[in-house]
C-alpha cells in the first residue's frame, strides 16, 4: 500500500490582457468566472470567451477604490477567501441616492461568500439554496429560516454603479435588483429579484475591526456610522435579563426585611395621659418617670396623641440618659382644624429616635398652646416603643434597585427605535427610511 | 448572567440597607448634647433645648 499523501492542486490566476486597453488581467476564479472588469479602463469582460469579448465599456469618469483591495487574502469563518470582485450599489429614495459597497470573495473549495459595506457597518454574506418560509403576521412581513424569524425591514431597487474585479454572473453597470431584507439581528436575510431569477442570500453583522483584522489589514477600518439594520444591540437581550435580576433582588429584599421585622423587639417601654392647660403661669414642662431600655442601641419611637380640634400644640421634648446624662432633644408639632366638613393636619405625630443606646432614661415633655383666653385644655397620651420596625432604606433600596433596569430598557427601546428609524416601518413623524 | 455588574450593585444595595436599619441609621434630625440629669430632674423648665435645624412652632391657623 502507498504511504505517498496526496498534495491540493496548485493553482494558480490565469492572466490575460483586456483587449480593450491591453492592461494585464488576472483572473482568479477559474470557470467560475463568467465575466471581468479589467482594472485600468474598467471594460466589463466576457471571461468565457478565449479573446475577452468586450461587453461594456465604462464611460463614467468615477472610479470607486475598494477599502479592501482585489487579490486580498482573509479567512473568515476559519475559511480563506481571496477578494475578487467589488460592486458599488445604489439607491434612490426621494431625491436622495444611497450607496454601499459590494465585495466578492472565492474559496476554491467553499465557493463565494460576499462582504457589504455601509457607512462603517459590515456583513459577511453567503449564499443561500433553501427558501425562507413566508410567515404570516400583522404588521411587518417575516419569514423564518432555520427556525429563526426574520422581520421584514427594507425594499429598494438597487442598481449597480460600478464594477471591478470578476464575477461568476453576468454583470453591468446599471443592472438593476429588488433587494428584499429581513433582520434577526447580527443576521439579515435578503432576497435579490431580477426578471430571471429570485436568490436569497444570509448575512452576519462583522464589526471593521474583526474583518480589518481577519485580512491583515495595516489600516484602520472607517468608523461606522449610525446604527444599521442588523447591528446588534450593545443591550441585546440585557432588558429582560436586568427585570428578572430585580425581581430576584427585591424577594431577596423583601425576605431580609421581612426577617428583620420579625426580629425587631417592638415593645412599648412607656405609656401615660396627660393634660395641658394653655395660659396658666404654673410650669409646663415635667418630666416622665424612669424608662428602661435595654438590648442593641436601636431606635425609640416617641408618639404624641391628642385631641385638639381646631388648635395646635408644640412638643418640645428631650430623651434623657439618666446615668450619662446623654439627651436627645427634639420637637414636634400637633395642629388639627376641621370646617364645612373639610380637615387639615393630624392630632397625632411620632418621631423615630434613631440609635438610641441602652440604659434608663427619662422623657422631659414641655408642651405650648396658643395663650389666647379662651383656648380650650388639651389631652394627650405619650407612649414610646423600643425597635419600631421601619422600612425606610428598604423603600431606598427598592427605588435604588429600578434604576439599572430602566437605563438598560431605555438604551435597548432608543437602539431600536434609531434600528428601525432606517427602515420602511419606521414609526410616524420620524425620518422613514429616507436617509 | 447577562448583569453581573447590576447583580453586585443590587447586593450592595441590599446590604447597605440591611446595614442602616440594623444599625438605626435615621434621617431624622435629632440633636444629642450632654447635660446634667440631676438638674433637670430637679427643675425641668430650666432645660433649653437646641434643635438644630427645627424652628420652633409659631401657631396655627
Amino acid at each position: 500500500m502507498s504511504s505517498a499523501s496526496v498534495s491540493p492542486p496548485i493553482v494558480k490566476p490565469r492572466s490575460l490582457s483586456c483587449p480593450n486597453c491591453g492592461a494585464p488581467i488576472e483572473l482568479r476564479g477559474f470557470a467560475h468566472t463568467l465575466n471581468a472588469v479589467c482594472p485600468n479602463c474598467l471594460s466589463v469582460l466576457d471571461a468565457t470567451s478565449p479573446e475577452l469579448q468586450i461587453l461594456q465599456k465604462y464611460h463614467s469618469k468615477h472610479r470607486a477604490n475598494p477599502a479592501i483591495p482585489l487579490g486580498t487574502k482573509g479567512t473568515l469563518a476559519g475559511v480563506q477567501y481571496q477578494v475578487i470582485g467589488f460592486q458599488v450599489r445604489e439607491v434612490h429614495v426621494d431625491g436622495d441616492t444611497f450607496s454601499w459597497d459590494e465585495y466578492l470573495l472565492f474559496n476554491p473549495y467553499k465557493g463565494f461568500r460576499y462582504l457589504s459595506a455601509y457607512q462603517g457597518h459590515w456583513n459577511f454574506i453567503k449564499p443561500l439554496s433553501a427558501l425562507p418560509i413566508e410567515v404570516r403576521s400583522i404588521g411587518k412581513p417575516s419569514v423564518q429560516m432555520l427556525g429563526r424569524n426574520y422581520v421584514g425591514f427594507d425594499t429598494v431597487t438597487a442598481k449597480t454603479s460600478f464594477v471591478l474585479g470578476e464575477f461568476p454572473w453576468q454583470v453591468r453597470v446599471g443592472d438593476s435588483a429588488l433587494v428584499q431584507d429581513y433582520i434577526a439581528p447580527p443576521y439579515m436575510l435578503s432576497s435579490e429579484s431580477t426578471n430571471e431569477e429570485v436568490t436569497w442570500s444570509l448575512g452576519e453583522y462583522i464589526t471593521g475591526d474583526q474583518l480589518w483584522k481577519a485580512f491583515q489589514l495595516s489600516d484602520k477600518p472607517p468608523g461606522a456610522a449610525g446604527i444599521f439594520a442588523n447591528q446588534p444591540s450593545p443591550v441585546q437581550g440585557k432588558a429582560g435579563s436586568a427585570w428578572r435580576t430585580w425581581l430576584w433582588l427585591n424577594v431577596a429584599l423583601a425576605t431580609i426585611a421581612f426577617v428583620f421585622s420579625l426580629f425587631s423587639a417592638n415593645r412599648n417601654v412607656f405609656d401615660n395621659s396627660y393634660v395641658f392647660v394653655p395660659g396658666t403661669k404654673a410650669e409646663a414642662s415635667f418630666v416622665t418617670p424612669t424608662i428602661e431600655l435595654t438590648g442593641r442601641p436601636s431606635n425609640v419611637e416617641v408618639a404624641v396623641h391628642t385631641d385638639l380640634i381646631n388648635n395646635w400644640a408644640y412638643f418640645n421634648f428631650a430623651l434623657i440618659n439618666d446615668e450619662t446624662g446623654q439627651a436627645f432633644d427634639f420637637g414636634r408639632e400637633v395642629s388639627y382644624y376641621r370646617e364645612d366638613g373639610e380637615t387639615e393636619g393630624k392630632q397625632n405625630d411620632s418621631v423615630i429616635i434613631p440609635r438610641v443606646p441602652s440604659g434608663r432614661y427619662y422623657l422631659r415633655v414641655e408642651p405650648e398652646m396658643d395663650t389666647k383666653p379662651g383656648t380650650a385644655i388639651m389631652r394627650y397620651d405619650l407612649s414610646l416603643r423600643r425597635d419600631v420596625p421601619r422600612y425606610t432604606f428598604f423603600w431606598i433600596a427598592a427605588l435604588l434597585l429600578l434604576i439599572p433596569p430602566i437605563v438598560t430598557s431605555i438604551r435597548s427601546a432608543s437602539f431600536e427605535a434609531a434600528r428601525w428609524r432606517e427602515s420602511d416601518y419606521a414609526p410616524a413623524g420620524s425620518s422613514g427610511g429616507d436617509d | 448572567m447577562k448583569n453581573p455588574l447590576f447583580l453586585v450593585y443590587g447586593v450592595m444595595m441590599i446590604g447597605l440597607s440591611s446595614f442602616a436599619h440594623y444599625r438605626g441609621w435615621s434621617f431624622s434630625r435629632i440633636n444629642e448634647q450632654k447635660i446634667s440629669p440631676k438638674s433637670i430632674r430637679d427643675n425641668p423648665g430650666a432645660y433649653r433645648p437646641t434643635y438644630g435645624g427645627y424652628s420652633r412652632y409659631v401657631g396655627g391657623k
